[in-house]
Order: C-alpha cells, then structure tokens, then sequence
C-alpha cells in the first residue's frame, strides 16, 4: 500500500530553462540556481523552531540500514517495506553490490539508481529478479552494458526505463526493450550509441507517453518508427544538432503531443510548417533554432500552445506582428533576440501572458507601455535591457506580479518606488552597480520577499536596517562590497535564509560569522573575499543543514573546512577552497 | 488518572497496556479507530486488541509512543532499537502508521 502511495513520478511539464530564465550570469556561485542543478538527489531542510519526530518506521529503516550486515534477505518483508529501506540504502549511499543481493526477489517496484557509483552488470540480476513487479528503473550515468539491459526484458510491467548518458548502450541493447510495451515513460538522454536504426525499437511501444532523447546525436531520420505512438504526449530532443526539418515532418501526425522540445536543432521556418496539425500542443520549446518570425505563421496554428520559447533564435522586429495572434499564450521566453519596442507592440493583446522573458532583447522604458494590460504577469525578465527608471511606471499596476528581475538595466533608485505597490513580489533581483541603500527604502512594503538578489548593488550597513522589513527572506545576495560586521547585525535575525552571499565584502571579519550562527536553515554561504580566517570556522558548527560553502579568498584552509565538516557539518558536499 | 483519558492495548497473547489516549493517538491506526465518529467499538470501550502484535512488540511500540510525546516537546534524545526486534517492529509500525 505505501508503495503506491509513495511513488512519485517524474512530472515535469514545463522544460526548466523556461522556468529558470536563461542567464549568462557567471561568477555567482553560491546562488540558487547553482543549487538547484548540482544536488540531484532530495535534501532535508530542517525548519527552524519545529521538532520534527521521526516516525517509528523511519527508526527502524535507520536501524536496518546500520545494522544491515545481519540480515541476509528482506523477502519475508511486505514489499513497500522493503522497497523503504531499499530507498534509504540508495539515499545514503550505502548500498553495493553485495548490499543488493539481500533484495533479491523482493517484489520492489522502484528501482532508482540514477547517477549512482559503481552500478553495473553484475547488479541487473537482482534487479531483474523483481519480475513483474518491477515498475520503474532509473541507472542514468551506469556502465550497464546491452547485456545488463537485456536483463530486465522479463520485467513486463515495466513502465518508466531512464538510461541517460549511459554510454555502454547501443542500438543492440535497444532491442530487448522492443517487449515491454507497458513502457510509458522512455528517457536515453545523451546516448551517442543510440542511431536511428536502434529507434526501430520503439516502434512497439504502442502505450509510450513521453519519450526524451536529449543530447543524442544519432537520431535522425529515426522518427519514422516513431509514427505510429499515438499515445505519445511528451518528446524532448533538445539540443540534437542533427535533427532537420524531415525528422518534423516524421513526427506531424503525432496528434496527441502536448510538449515538444527542439531547441538548439537545425530545424527551420519549414519544418515547423509540419507541425499545423499538433492542435494539442501545449508546450513548444524552440529555444537556439534557426528560425525567424516567418515561423509564426505556422505556429498560430497551434490553438493549445500555453508555453513557447523562442529565446536566442535571433529574431528581429520583422514579421513580429504575428505575436498578437497567439493570444492563448501564458509563457513567452523571447529572451536574447534582436527585438526592440517595436516587437512589443504586438504583445499588448497576450493578455493570459503569465510569464514573459525579455533578457537581453533591445527593449526600453517605452516599450514597457506596451506590458501595463498584461494583467496575469507573474513573472517577467528584464535583465540586461535598456530599461530604466521612468519604465517602471508602467509596472506599477502589474499587482499579480511575484518575480521581477531588474539586474543590469539602467533603473536608478528613483525609480524603485514604483515597485513598492507590487506587494505579491516574492522575487526580485536589482543587480546593478547603480542601486544603493535609498532604493532599497522604497521597497520596504514588499514583505512577501522570498529572494532577493542585490549582487552588485551598493549597499551599506544603514541600508541593511531595511532588510528588517522582509521577514520571509530564503535567499539574499549582497556583494556590492559595502558591508562590515555592523550590517551582518541586521541579517542575522532572517530565520528563514537558506542562502546567503555575502562574498566581495572584504572587510567582513568572523564576527560576521559569529553573527549568522543562528541562522540554522542555511544550506548554501559564501562569504568568500573577505577577512575570515580559520579561527571563524567553529561558528559554523549549528548551521547543521550547510550544504556548500564557499570562503574563496580567505585566510581560511581547506583542511580547517575539512575538519569541520567531519566533525560538525555532516551535509556539507561542497566547499571552497577544497 | 481518569478512565476516559486512557486506553488499553492488547497484545496477541491478551497481554494488557494501560496507556494515556494521547500517546496511542500517535499511531495514525489508533486514533482513526478511537475517534472515528459511529464506528469502531474500539471507540466505546477504549479498547484495542492487536492479534498480531506480540507483547513483547507492543511493550516496545508503547515506549515509542511516549518518545514521541517528549521528542516533540522539545527533548530529542535517542529511542533505542534492539536489533533482533527491529523486523517485526517495523511491520506493526507499518500497520500502525507510526
């Protein structure tokens, strides 16, 4: 029973760099996007004030995974039983391969041994002895073999299979899974050994729904065995150079896709004309394709289409007449293409826009105009524009607003008091050199702040006092290098902060660092460039959840760091220096 | 301590455990049955009888319950397992949704 309760499938919908907004921002590390990309298996968060029972369950898969050189089988466990324990093995890295052998035949259902070490042949006959039960499998990153694969062809049940960048796989292997026709989730990200004539395989996966073959560079003309998958909702081939318009033309009778990603591929205007007919696409991601506005034409006749993304495709303010049509839109990336006010005219109809990306476009205050019936807008990029103070106005009555990025425009302090009626704002980076202590005092009303990303900005100690006002903070970046001890006063009392860079500060001392050993909710600091030696190091001793951090440019020492991580700071995974 | 603030446990063998309403109610499976409106006769008499727990489970299982109580009042100290107890005191807690 809990087994089935407590699977949880992969579900993405929308493609991350959509959410993310792609940045070329570099040298922040230590920021949370960082984080998001480098710890791939679940962390806990520990919340500070609330004592968190474990329950007697979780107790006794603590005392099983410690003790578990005495068991030699855990067949005679319920199966959701086992599978627990199983996953607490994998989580805490200490299953091996002669770990596993006690989960022979144990009925488990998720087998998920992504990216973990040393996973190999030798490893497939147990978990193929799961049989029939066996529902999921994940061995991304393994050195499984076509003969390791060929294993699970008995698990007929099977209907998730992640074999990404498993670089042993060819199109030999792909055969054995020609069977499984349970399978409705496929992913073989980055396999160069996958060719189109190995695709050949799925043609008998009548029930597949998603279906990701990121990264590899073998696949064209492979789609024609695709074909006939008319279940097939999801198809990711981002980043596959080699596929062209004729692999579009192969998947255009796919009706029931919803979420197409070919970004970075050779597909052009042409090709896209193929698409007409997907009336269920929700999802188009384009992102880094060689297509121009013309594309529009064939892209108005998507009538689902909620999410597209046409970032870096160079666009210019030709043809950008045909957005206005594409009004059932509510997330547009048009981020680093050649648009200017002009293009933003014709956006003044999208009025379900949620989300809109403009990094880097040529864009300024008047364009702006254009944005202000944009109701729903709960996220807009801004980054890297010509934008500047007297813009914002048209913003002010942007009230479902909850992410704003400001970084790198031309917006002075002026002009932050427009923001202060935009209360829903949970993110908000003002990263530029030009925005100082008075700005950040017109924003005190936004207490809904959960980021706030002041990178470049010039902020003092006095400018501090106004972080008071946001209680919510879980991210904070101030490296303008204004900061002493006195201002760290007015950050320590942010429960909430799960990241803090205060890098660049080069006159903070440990002080500091004795100020902030309260904040036990930080899993990520940086407060590289500054006066911390290793005598501060022993304040960070609570931050018990500190995941990385970072005292580049320190007098501090990457043994000191060591010895505090062995013996206080157990989830530290990465430090600098190292 | 008064009658209705209290409930017995019953092991397999028809072993007897008194104890407090708000310990058991940390199982999950307890507290249904106890306050489950019109249902269980559990919730009438106060009563559970456990046919698959042994004694020697169930002893254990009522320890847990009160360290749970102190855990979450603040009082993190460790809750020892024996290991030849460890098996069967999963099972019942998978039962007992603990």
């Amino acid at each position: 029973m809990g087994g089935v309760c407590s699977r949880k499938r992969d579900q993405q919908v929308v493609e991350d760099g959509m959410r993310r907004g792609v940045s070329g921002r570099y040298g922040k590390s230590g920021s949370s996007k960082w984080l998001l990309t480098s710890f791939s298996r679940p962390m806990v968060v520990h919340q500070p004030g609330l004592a968190n029972c474990p329950s007697l369950m979780e107790l006794c898969i603590h005392k099983i995974c410690e003790d578990i050189n005495q068991y030699s089988s855990f067949t005679m466990l319920p199966k959701d039983i086992s599978q627990q324990i199983f996953n607490k093995l994998v989580l805490s890295h200490l299953l091996t391969d002669v770990f596993l052998q006690k989960f022979r035949d144990c009925a488990l259902e998720d087998v998920w041994l992504g990216e973990y070490p040393g996973v190999q042949d030798s490893w497939m006959d147990v978990i193929s002895s799961q049989g029939t039960s066996l529902l999921s499998v994940d061995l991304s990153g393994s050195d499984v073999t076509d003969i390791g694969l060929g294993l699970l062809k008995e698990c007929s049940s099977l209907q998730a299979l992640t074999f990404n960048h498993c670089e042993n796989i060819s199109e030999i292997g792909l055969k054995h899974i020609s069977g499984l026709t349970n399978l409705t989730s496929l992913s073989f990200k980055k396999s160069a050994a996958i060719t189109a004539e190995g695709m050949c395989a799925f043609s008998s996966l009548i029930n597949l729904e998603k279906l990701d073959l990121e990264r590899c560079t073998g696949i064209h003309g492979g789609f024609v065995h695709i074909k006939g998958l008319s279940k097939l909702e999801s198809l990711n081939i981002r980043c596959c150079k080699c596929i062209t318009d004729l692999d579009l033309k192969a998947i255009s009778g796919l009706n029931n896709l919803k979420e197409l990603q070919i970004s970075n591929s050779n597909v052009t205007d042409f090709g896209l004309s193929y698409l007409r007919g997907l009336h269920k696409l929700v999802m188009l991601n384009l992102e880094g394709c060689n297509v121009t506005a013309g594309c529009l034409d064939s892209i108005s006749a998507l009538v689902a289409l909620a999410f597209l993304n046409v970032g870096r495709c160079g666009l210019t303010d030709d043809g950008c007449d045909k957005f206005s049509g594409l009004e059932s839109l509510k997330v547009l990336n048009l981020a680093f293409n050649n648009i200017t006010d002009a293009c933003l005219v014709h956006l003044k109809g999208l009025t379900n826009l949620e989300s809109l990306n403009l990094d880097s476009c040529k864009i300024g205050d008047e364009g702006l105009a254009n944005l202000t019936g944009l109701s729903l807008l709960k996220s807009l990029e801004l980054s890297d524009t010509e934008v500047g103070s007297s813009g914002l106005r048209h913003l002010s009555g942007l009230t479902h607003l909850e992410t704003l990025n400001l970084s790198f425009t031309l917006v002075t302090d002026s002009g932050l008091k427009k923001l202060s009626g935009l209360t829903a704002l949970k993110s908000l980076n003002l990263d530029a050199r030009q925005i100082t202590d008075a700005g950040l005092s017109a924003l005190t009303s936004l207490t809904g702040l959960v980021h706030l990303d002041l990178f470049g900005a010039r902020i003092s100690d006095t400018g501090t006092n106004y972080l008071r006002c946001f209680k919510n903070l879980q991210s904070l970046e101030i490296c303008g290098g204004g900061l002493t001890d006195a201002g760290v006063k007015n950050i320590k009392d942010l429960p909430s902060l799960t990241l803090l860079n205060l890098s660049q500060n080069c006159n903070l001392t440990n002080k500091s660092l004795e100020l902030i050993s309260g904040l036990n909710a930080l899993v990520s600091l940086n407060v590289s460039n500054s006066n911390i030696t290793n005598d501060g190091l022993p304040y960070l001793k609570p931050l018990k959840n500190l995941r990385s951090l970072s005292l580049e440019s320190c007098k501090v020492t990457a043994a000191e760091i060591k010895k505090l991580q062995s013996t206080a700071l157990p989830n530290l995974v990465s430090f600098r220096p190292e | 301590m008064k009658k209705e603030d209290t409930v017995k446990l019953i092991s397999a063998e028809g072993m007897e455990f008194v104890i407090d309403k708000e310990a058991a109610m940390v199982s999950q499976t307890i507290r249904n049955m106890l306050t489950s409106p019109g249902g269980f006769a559990e919730a009438e008499h106060g009563e559970v009888t456990f046919p698959e727990i042994s004694a020697v489970i169930l002893e254990k299982i009522c320890q847990y319950f009160y360290w749970s109580l102190q855990y979450s009042r603040g009082k993190e100290t460790e809750f020892h397992i024996e290991p030849e107890l460890t098996l069967e005191l999963m099972m019942a807690a998978n039962y007992l949704h603990t």
